[in-house]
């Protein structure tokens, strides 16, 4: 491994450490949230942020710059704070999470800077960033759009109509990535609705498609730096994750799903995580 | 934008035959006028009459479907880059089963997106129960940010299409089926986006009526003026936002009024005058509108027969506000 990309690569690691401290600081301040699939999403979010997306966070509606669409929209602690730490917005955002009248909530507003779509009600996501994908085909314009859903999210057909049609598009400026944690609200997406096979239902309707360790920073940039997989289809990123990662307790249950957090649950999750 | 030439056109009525087909052509123009405009088809492209504009503009024609939902989302999504599209779909189908899409992804995060929306109301009659749209008003006229309007002929149809170049939000345009649909304006631009046109003068009772029963407006009004019953006629093609002044004004000057509408009597044209005058000037009304229930199967005309939608209802809801 060349020094630089060690450097890289410990780079994004430590921005998705502080990430990962910067959701459990919102949901202390919101009194609770998705501390699960916010924590999960956190190693692609740092990935995309501070690695392969080409931003400009003082100037958020730049028209070429590429996009993301959180369409598992209550992982928004999680976007929120990447937005934080990529300069879009004030730091102070992340003390007023579920704040009377702040833009923001536990989905996400496209009245803050750097938020691309009102997303949240799931399965709407992918047709949006669909769209955006198009709009950049029809305008000439060369940026790239990504979309991270949720795994239990899949079970809206409305997923389903739009990856079919970005198949039928060959829209390879269009990434979606499955947070892939296998845990929904209710407990384990297996015993709930059954995905898998995952990569051929994604692949039978004209996308390429790469699974991935989603906590694997060099797996993560490796395939980003590789994206478009194909030059003619849009590209799946299944990024295999653990919900509530980096802190033992909301690991791999679905009772992290979205709880509540006091100073001391708080406390507790920063120790694990360690500093930033 | 280029909008200097809004009543400037070289169109007539009389070249299309219905409204949905005047939305279609006035796509055509918008096509020249916006380079930005998009056409989207939820495998609508002849039931809106845009085989001209994928012709002319294929690289700004995007297929979707039979996928409602997809096209609403692909097209909030294409919005957000500047783009302005033009979604042809189905009124009932596009409506009820894409009414989350549209109250997010559209209204919500308030993105220009316009829906052109053939065959509502029950202008699918021997289709059934599931074809008909008596409820898309209500749906629509619910969600902040949007814009609603109903053309009554293929004149309004067009020139209202065009308005849409100069609405900066959300827009449903609730078009007809194949029904004729007789003209009541004029040949030349009347349309004013929302301001309510007055068809007939009259300082008796008003009939505020919208799309396909503002025809049926016009006899009835016709009839009772024989019996020197003087009836205010206004076309109320904006729905959303609502011609206040013209239903504050109407219900100061004339005894009562009278809504009509092919729409369910709930939440529709009727419930917006409602809600407008229960609280500002309450005003005796009557409804003529779909009754409480889902039409049989059968042919548009003998339906709104059926179903009180009709000359004669109006002219019988004319004579009780006046008994």
């Amino acid at each position: 491994m060349t020094e630089a990309r060690e450097a890289l690569l410990k780079r994004l690691d430590n921005e998705a450490r502080k990430l990962r401290r910067n959701v459990w600081r919102a949901l202390r301040a919101g009194g609770g949230g998705h501390a699960g699939g916010s924590a999960s999403a956190a190693d692609v979010l740092a990935a995309l942020y501070f690695h392969r997306m080409r931003l400009r966070p003082s100037e958020p509606e730049w028209p070429d710059r590429d996009r993301f669409v959180l369409s598992k929209g209550h992982a928004n602690a999680a976007l929120g704070a990447v937005l934080v730490q990529a300069g879009f917005v004030d730091d102070s955002l992340l003390d007023r999470f579920y704040h009377f009248e702040s833009p923001f909530g536990m989905h996400p507003d496209i009245k803050l800077p750097g938020v691309e779509m009102c997303t949240g009600a799931l399965g709407h996501g992918l047709a949006i960033a669909m769209g955006m994908a198009l709009g950049a085909r029809i305008q000439n314009k060369d940026f790239h759009t990504f979309v991270m859903l949720g795994d239990a999210e899949l079970h809206e057909g409305s997923n389903w109509e739009a990856a079919m049609a970005a198949g039928h598009y060959r829209l390879n400026s269009l990434t979606a990535i499955i947070d892939h944690n296998k845990i929904g609200q209710s407990g384990r997406i297996d015993e709930l609705i059954r995905l898998d096979p995952l990569g051929d239902k994604w692949r039978s309707f004209g996308w390429e498609v790469r699974e991935i360790d989603g906590h694997n920073m060099a797996d993560i940039v490796d395939t980003f730096d590789a994206v478009p997989l194909h030059e003619d289809r849009p590209t799946a990123v299944i990024a295999h994750t653990v919900k509530g990662k980096g802190v033992s307790f909301a690991e791999d249950t679905y009772l992290w799903h979205s709880n509540s957090v006091d100073d001391e649950i708080h406390a507790k999750a920063l120790s694990e995580l360690g500093d930033a | 934008m280029n909008t200097e030439t809004s009543t400037q056109t070289n169109w007539r009525a009389k070249s299309a035959s219905q409204t949905r087909l005047a939305f279609g052509q006035a796509l055509l123009e918008i096509g020249e006028r916006e380079t930005r405009s998009v056409v989207l088809s939820a495998d609508t492209q002849d039931l809106l009459g845009i085989r001209p504009w994928i012709a002319k503009y294929p690289e700004r024609f995007i297929e979707i479907g039979i996928a409602e939902q997809n096209a609403i989302g692909v097209a909030s999504g294409l919005a957000t880059t500047g783009l302005q599209p033009y979604v042809c779909a189905y009124a009932p189908f596009i409506t009820a089963r894409s009414m989350e899409q549209i109250r997010n992804d559209v209204a919500y995060a308030n993105q220009r997106v316009v829906i052109g929306a053939a065959a509502s109301g029950i202008s699918l009659g021997v289709a059934g129960g599931t074809h008909h749209a008596l409820e898309d008003l209500a749906l629509m006229r619910s969600l902040p940010n949007m814009t609603v309007i109903v053309p009554a002929d293929v004149n309004e149809a067009y020139y209202a299409t065009l308005a849409t170049l100069d609405i900066d939000g959300p827009v449903y345009m609730r078009l007809g089926g194949r029904t004729p649909e007789p003209p009541v304006t004029e040949d030349e631009a009347s349309f004013t986006f929302g301001r309510a046109a007055r068809l007939r003068p009259g300082d008796d009772v008003t009939v505020i009526a919208c799309g396909a029963l503002v025809e049926p407006a016009i006899r009835a009004s016709d009839t009772l003026r024989a019996e020197d019953i003087d009836v205010r006629v206004l076309n109320m093609h904006t729905i959303k936002p609502l011609d206040r002044d013209a239903i504050l004004h109407a219900a100061a000057e004339t005894s009562g009024i009278v809504t009509a509408e092919e729409h369910r009597c709930t939440g529709g044209l009727g419930g917006a005058v409602a809600e407008l005058l229960a609280v500002t000037h309450p005003t005796p009304m009557r409804m003529v509108a779909m009754p409480d229930e889902f039409a049989v199967v059968g042919p548009t005309g003998p339906l709104r027969e059926k179903y009180g939608m009709s000359a004669e209802a109006i002219v019988t809801a004319c004579r009780e506000l006046l008994a």
